[in-house]
């Protein structure tokens, strides 16, 4: 009886302590979530329900939904915020670099110190010696840049604990603030990227124009052939895991997906209707994909449908922007002397409709690069067992073995949940970025599904509407956290 | 533990409600109205005046206070539908339609009427901005003209003539074409622009287009007028670089904060024009004594200029309406109007005192004299409110406007796509809004017949009767061309 009381009590006072914030995820988060839910079904604005005006709130039944799906621009955000989302595989592996680099940390720290005093004074010896002898401010500047880069990796190899404070830098920091840095450092005309770009591309435009030839056709052949080698590569791979019976007709079918698409884009660049484009990539898939699944298998059919799809998806994430980037190649490469000829202007950033998009991903690699992933790695970096590695090493393993047969399948679990997280927060973000640094322009091409969503809420009132506009967002998430789990994790449990 | 906790409670509890107690407002018995706007040395003179005015005309006494915490329009916009808005809000552009729309804002008709400050004490080309569906929501405290400020010692530089007073778009651009190749030596990255940009809205409107159709159900954008106006302005941009692009602009400010650079653009000869209202006196004196003159911006047959209030309105939700109305009424009185005019942050709300020796000649600046004239005659002559439609936000329409204009400018769309992307996109926004609100669509319905008489009489050659004609511009419009019946009732 009186332990059942004690008991009681003790309930009743872990109750009290988390009081405050079970409330507070009741009004700030569960009431919130059930009445956005409610009001995607009504027809709820700002403008006619409110204290002043008490017009009655309609119920609409799917009503917002079939204005949403017939809203041009909602298309175009959508696809505006995918296209951010390709920065993910590379902020991945930006991450996991940093991690990697970061474990070297402290291994020789007596050597950090001194080559730290030796080589900022040599830094800086060197650049005043340099100006004094005449060279532009943008020349030093650039050197500066590169030598603190340098220094910065390898300070990593050498180790120091500052590293790991820097590295992780860009989380800690505001966002806004961040983003105010950013649209300082991209500033055309003032910013120091450009300033550090100008020389560069001066000299690089002085180059086309001294062999105008070996530009023209030098850049597309080697984008093309390349692209072709690529292309070719992991159409050799899928008919090997087919073979092997590890890549089922579903992975076989994603994995030609992946690379015939860049190549109906090229064709689409080129001029090609969009239709036809379509169909070529349709029927090439199917052709290519029907080739390599009708070829009888060495071990018989083993394996079911989806085997290996994780492993597409996860190298389609790399693959389809070098593909993509090689016919970009194939594109503008005979164009580049023609560029050169008035001399190349580093690019308007935030300005240029074709720049912003890239722009704001490179900050988001950065950003993303130092952030919680990273510690997450050298979390799951530190839980390898050691006797691994020194079974690889008793094996003869090299380090790029190492890498790819003991520290890559071993951070399978932590790639998989930073890849759904990452998902998540791509598709939710952009927000803050694009309201701080674009406010969504130019021509909308920084506006994202997240601002979207702001701006039928808050700028235009319609709340029921904007409602609706979340729950889709929501449904996506939902759907692609459901696909990755389904097909996303299989590599983790192994 | 436990005990900390608790402790820890009844500490902040104790803190919160001495918080709330000490608050200033709550000090002594004269009641405190906060006003959303910005707290500069203008505005905290205003406050000073009120303050004196009160005491002059023997009224019970009252504090004004400012609030510049919370002058972003959505932060506006949302606290005031929440209930918890401020006393007196600043209502500029888009504002003077959206909040009164809410709800949020005070229908002062018929105190206006009792204190003076009804439509008829300011510009009667406010009339639209002041009332919105026949009810007063707003009063202005000063009105914006915007016109083509013009540094002449930038123009003497380039051995360059100064532009004329009115001209055309010919004329502008040739000026302008001969500026930029006397101002930038050929080879070098162009530092110095004509001017800063120039109003799609006014070119339109001098070719007789503007946004909606006379009784705002329609956007009347997808036309072959504004495919030339977008055509040129495009020329002028990309091919004759008169001005900067909008991100050029924004690259080539030293801060953001946000007009400042522009400023100091036109100050230094960077800019050889910028168009902005009379309020820019407050940024240019402190710079130093510049030679300027105020042209209209070029337009075609129709000589226009853009108009607008910067109103304030009294929110619905306010424990003190009689103190805020007085305010609203000392909008209206001498001593404000005098202190505009000393300050020279735009037009006066009442005429009379823009016409005023104090106003357009001011002791020890012989530089600016023109100047203050040529505003107050814009404001006389031709100034127009900007076209709206109660059926669309402007705020949107702004939007999508710039959008398609940006797209158009990155060469995504050809001037007749992007003529007809705006209209398509804010007539899809019209069909919305119409959807939806039964009280708008009634009114639809009603401007639509409306619409349709109009465009009958139109085409029979006949003139339309003035009441009917709910946009500024097309009311104007009609006047000079004879197409109003002044006396017909609908």
């Amino acid at each position: 009886m009186r332990s059942s009381r004690s008991q009681t009590r003790r309930v009743l006072t872990g109750l009290g302590f988390l009081l405050p914030n079970i409330l507070g995820f009741l009004a700030f988060t569960l009431v919130p979530l059930v009445l956005s839910f409610g009001m995607a079904f009504t027809d709820m604005d700002f403008f006619r329900h409110n204290p002043f005006r008490d017009e009655p709130i309609r119920f609409v039944g799917l009503e917002n939904f079939a204005w949403l799906f017939g809203h041009p621009e909602f298309w175009h955000y959508l696809r505006n915020t995918f296209f951010l989302m390709l920065g993910l595989p590379f902020a991945i592996a930006g991450s996991l670099g940093a991690a990697l680099l970061l474990t070297r940390v402290g291994k020789r720290p007596g050597l950090i110190p001194g080559a730290l005093v030796l080589a900022t004074l040599i830094l800086t010896g060197s650049l005043l010696a340099l100006r004094a002898a005449g060279m532009s401010e943008a020349g030093v500047w650039f050197i500066f840049g590169l030598t603190a880069a340098t220094a910065l990796v390898a300070g990593v190899f050498t180790g120091g604990t500052i590293y790991r404070t820097l590295f992780y830098l860009p989380h800690f920091t505001s966002g806004v603030a961040t983003f105010v840095l950013w649209k300082k450092l991209y500033n055309p005309q003032t910013g120091p990227i450009n300033f550090a770009l100008a020389p560069v591309l001066d000299g690089f435009g002085g180059l086309i124009r001294a062999a105008p030839g070996w530009f023209s056709v030098g850049v597309p052949v080697l984008a093309g052939l390349v692209g072709t080698l690529l292309a070719g590569w992991q159409l050799r791979r899928l008919r090997q895991h087919w073979d092997d019976a590890t890549a089922g007709q579903v992975a076989v079918g994603f994995g030609v997906t992946m690379v015939i698409l860049p190549a109906g884009f090229l064709l689409h660049w080129l001029g090609v209707p969009l239709g036809l484009a379509a169909g070529f990539v349709v029927g090439a898939v199917v052709l290519l994909t029907a080739l390599i699944v009708r070829r009888p298998r060495r071990w018989g059919p083993v394996c079911s449908l989806d085997t290996g799809l994780s492993a597409e998806i996860a190298l389609a994430l790399g693959l389809v922007p070098l593909l993509i980037l090689s016919a970009a190649g194939v594109i503008f490469g005979p164009t580049l002397p023609a560029a050169a000829a008035a001399g190349i202007e580093p690019p308007n950033w935030l300005g240029d409709y074709d720049w912003a998009k890239p722009a704001i991903m490179v900050m988001a690699l950065w950003a993303a690069i130092g952030s919680n992933n990273m510690i997450l790695y050298l979390a799951g970096l530190s839980n390898i067992p050691p006797e691994l590695y020194e079974a690889a090493d008793m094996d003869g393993a090299s380090p790029t073995q190492r890498f790819w047969h003991v520290t890559w399948p071993q951070l399978a679990p932590v790639t998989f949940f930073i890849f759904v997280m990452g998902i998540i927060h791509g598709l939710q973000g952009g927000f803050e970025m694009a309201r701080v640094m674009t406010l969504g322009g130019p021509a909308g091409s920084t506006t994202t599904l997240a601002y979207f969503i702001y701006i039928e809420g808050f700028e235009t009132g319609r709340l029921g509407y904007a409602s609706a506009a979340a729950w889709v967002l929501f449904l996506l998430v939902f759907i692609l956290s459901l696909l990755n789990f389904r097909f996303g994790n299989r590599g983790t449990n192994d | 533990m436990k005990l900390f906790f608790a402790a820890c409670v009844i500490g902040l509890g104790l803190l919160s409600a001495a918080l709330f107690l000490t608050q200033s407002d709550r000090e002594g018995d004269v009641p405190v109205i906060t006003w959303i706007t910005q707290n500069d040395e203008n505005k905290r003179a205003i406050v000073d005046t009120f303050h004196q005015w009160i005491k002059d005309q023997k009224l019970p006494p009252v504090e004004l206070r400012i609030d510049n915490t919370n002058q972003d329009p959505t932060k506006k916009l949302v606290q005031g539908v929440s209930g918890v808005g401020a006393d007196l809000l600043d209502l500029y552009l888009y504002e003077t339609d959206l909040f009164p729309a809410t709800g949020m804002i005070a229908d002062l008709t018929e105190d206006a009427k009792r204190m003076g400050f009804g439509p008829e004490a300011t510009y009667p080309a406010l009339y639209d901005d002041v009332i919105t569906l026949g009810r007063q929501y707003t009063f202005p405290r000063n009105t914006g003209v915007t016109l083509f400020w013009v540094n002449r010692g930038t123009f003497a530089k380039y051995n360059v003539p100064t532009p004329p007073w009115r001209w055309n778009s010919d004329e502008f651009e040739a000026l302008g074409r001969r500026f930029v190749a006397a101002a930038n030596p050929p080879g070098t990255r162009q530092r110095v622009y004509f001017a800063n940009g120039v109003s799609r809205d006014v070119l339109r409107r001098g070719l007789g287009l503007t946004t909606f159709n006379e009784t705002g159900t329609f956007c009347t954008l997808d036309d072959p007028r504004n495919v030339t106006v977008l055509t040129r302005v495009r020329k002028w941009v990309v091919e004759d670089r008169l001005f900067p692009t909008k991100e050029e602009d924004a690259a080539m400010a030293a801060d953001i904060t946000g007009y400042g650079s522009m400023f100091s653009h036109f100050t230094s000869g960077r800019f050889a024009m910028i168009y902005t209202g009379h309020w820019a006196f407050i940024m240019i004196r402190p710079r130093g004594v510049f030679q300027l003159a105020a042209v209209e911006p070029p337009q075609d047959d129709f000589p226009n200029t853009e108009m607008g209030a910067g109103g304030v309105g009294v929110y619905e939700g306010t424990k003190h309406r009689e103190h805020a109305l007085r305010f609203m009424q000392f909008l209206a009185s001498e001593p404000f109007n005098r202190l505009i005019v000393r300050q020279a942050d735009s037009l006066p709300p009442v005429p009379k005192y823009a016409e005023t020796e104090e106003f357009l000649h001011p002791q020890g600046r012989e530089n600016e004299w023109g100047v203050h004239g040529a505003f107050a005659q814009s404001g006389r002559e031709t100034g127009i409110l900007y076209s709206r439609s109660p059926f669309v936000l402007f705020s949107q329409t702004f939007r999508i406007e710039m959008e398609t204009y940006e797209a158009m400018i990155a060469g995504r769309l050809t001037p007749a796509e992007a003529a007809k992307q705006m209209a398509d996109r804010i007539n899809t926004e019209i069909r919305l809004t119409v959807a939806r609100n039964d009280r708008l669509r009634a009114l639809y319905e009603e401007r639509l017949e409306l619409q349709r008489q109009i465009d009958a009489r139109r085409a029979a050659g006949r003139p339309v009767p003035a009441a009917w004609v709910t946009d500024s511009f097309h009311r104007a419009y009609y006047q000079k061309h004879g197409w109003l019946e002044e006396e017909a009732k609908p």
